[in-house]
């Protein structure tokens, strides 16, 4: 295949049959046409932003956001307050990837991969999603229960709000609509930083902080588990499956590709810095010995944070933690359902009325009831599925990453806008790392269980 | 828009759905690389049990 970045037709041209689907996906590209002829840099950007911030922000899930503040109750600032940017840094590398590719060839993920490289290989990567993502959604509602748990409200609630959600969003039949509505929930993340306010926090220990040192007490195979852990909440198979489908449902060009980058480095920085709050806000708690709240059997802990910062600290807290849960159902069922559509080879877009893509809506909604349904079952082993979500996510991370590599640098599909070695070798060097580190952190918990190594 | 632009010229040609409902042609994947993906898939496959049997054995 060749991709022509051409207009679509010459003046003297038959013009081509447009489905609904292309006349929604034509208004919002006029829109892009109109600012950008008339040089609105600002406008430009609004309009272009969004697959790499609800990527990001999506990732800052509240298994991801408990998970910081855990580390913040345990070890302190020192090790992961340099260590989250730096992991934002490697995913910027594969999310930029992904959304150029998305850009110029106008295909999703899991239909590049399937056409290109075979079925076993598409369906193999789309089997290894749809897993990681069930696991992911069930921490995800328990997440928000987590979070309406401090104000005295239950399962079903959480239950009915992430679904209620879920329903929302996809009742609008535009991408637009959509991608605004996720948009606005995710800037709500920055509740983390406010919590990091409301603790009050010793400025100089925040700053002299990014003075990377040694984990405190932690011995290289603590130091790998745990690596291995904060990469699974860094980088997930569906940020990949999710951007690359989305810039290319948004009708991304390779003229915005340059904007492209900037969304995806704006929601990184801004996942960062919210991921350093939770972090701030959850070091707090180190004076107390992390009051119990270790990994997410803190059920309590915006009620710990209450107690140790005050009431305010802890309702932000608790809020933010909906509020991340929520951003993650939405963008983790919508790559599900982008990769149901596109392996099964139907219509998939949030611009594609109902009707039109059936199967992308059905599994759009029906991933999060399953992982609605499964918090409801009474003795649910939901703390095990939470804690193995991000080291399943890890462990197969490496297939998905090599296949990014793979069709960024892949001339004959990517013409001019293929990686360069450079960029290559970068890719090559974080699939290798993630590689390592799910491996180290799979084979390790397996050595531990069979009791081949001591606990 | 001007009256004499198209409003169609707006989009690129492959993005219509009609062009990415058609497949792309498949890779040609060099020796090396078959190999090369073939491992990834034992590695990710295994990796996977130890996690599966890890997560089955914290259920008891």
């Amino acid at each position: 295949v060749s991709i022509d970045p051409s207009p679509v037709a010459a003046p003297e041209a038959e013009p081509p049959q447009l489905t609904g689907e292309d006349t929604a996906r034509l208004r919002d590209r006029s829109r892009v046409h109109q600012a950008r002829r008339h040089h609105r840099r600002w406008q430009l950007l609004w309009l272009l932003a969004g697959p790499g911030i609800l990527a990001m922000l999506g990732e800052n899930d509240g298994p991801s956001m408990i998970a910081y503040a855990s580390d913040g109750a345990q070890y302190g600032l020192g090790f992961f307050v340099p260590l989250i940017p730096a992991l934002f840094a490697l995913a910027f590398v594969t999310q930029e990837m992904c959304m150029r590719v998305g850009a110029v060839t106008h295909r999703g993920f899991g239909a590049l991969v399937l056409q290109r490289y075979g079925r076993v290989w598409g369906w193999f990567g789309a089997a290894d999603l749809v897993l990681t993502n069930l696991v992911t959604l069930v921490a995800e509602f328990v997440a928000i229960r987590v979070g309406l748990a401090y104000f005295h409200l239950g399962s079903v609630v959480a239950v009915a709000l992430g679904l209620a959600l879920v329903a929302f969003t996809l009742s609008g039949g535009r991408y637009w609509r959509w991608e605004r509505v996720v948009l606005g929930l995710a800037l709500f993340n920055g509740l983390f930083l406010v919590a990091a306010i409301l603790v009050k926090p010793h400025v100089g220990a925040v700053v002299s902080s990014f003075g990377f040192r040694p984990l405190p007490g932690g011995s290289l195979n603590t130091l790998l588990l745990l690596l291995a852990s904060t990469v699974g909440a860094t980088v997930t198979p569906w940020m990949i499956f999710f951007q690359q489908s989305a810039s290319a449902d948004k009708g991304m060009t390779a003229r915005d590709i340059r904007h492209g980058r900037s969304d995806t480095a704006l929601g990184a920085v801004l996942a960062a810095v919210f991921g350093i709050g939770a972090l701030i806000a959850g070091a707090a708690l180190l004076a107390h010995h992390g009051s119990g709240i270790q990994g997410f059997a803190g059920g309590g802990f915006p009620e710990a944070l209450r107690r140790v910062a005050g009431r305010g600290a802890g309702a932000v807290f608790a809020l933010g933690l909906v509020e991340a849960g929520a951003v993650a159902i939405l963008t983790i069922c919508a790559s599900t359902a982008y990769a149901a559509g596109e392996c099964a080879g139907l219509s998939r877009s949030f611009n594609a009325s109902p009707r039109h893509a059936t199967v992308f809506y059905a599994a759009n909604l029906g991933a999060a009831l399953l992982a609605a349904s499964v918090i409801l079952i009474p003795g649910a082993p939901l703390l095990s599925i939470v804690l193995n979500a991000n080291v399943l996510a890890t462990v197969l991370l490496p297939v998905s990453l090599v296949f990014v590599v793979m069709l960024a640098s892949d001339r004959q599909l990517m013409g001019p806008w293929a990686n360069t070695r450079t960029a290559n070798a970068i890719g090559i060097t974080v699939v290798a790392l993630v590689g390592l580190c799910g491996a180290t952190y799979g084979i390790d918990s397996f050595l531990q269980t069979t009791h081949l190594i001591g606990l | 828009m001007t009256a004499n632009e198209e409003p169609f010229s707006h989009l690129e040609p492959g993005q219509l759905v009609a062009e990415t409902s058609q497949p792309v042609s498949r890779a040609a994947l060099r020796r090396r690389a078959v190999f090369g993906l073939w491992g990834l898939r034992v590695f990710v496959i295994l990796v996977s049990l130890m996690v599966i049997y890890t997560f089955i054995d914290q259920l008891h």
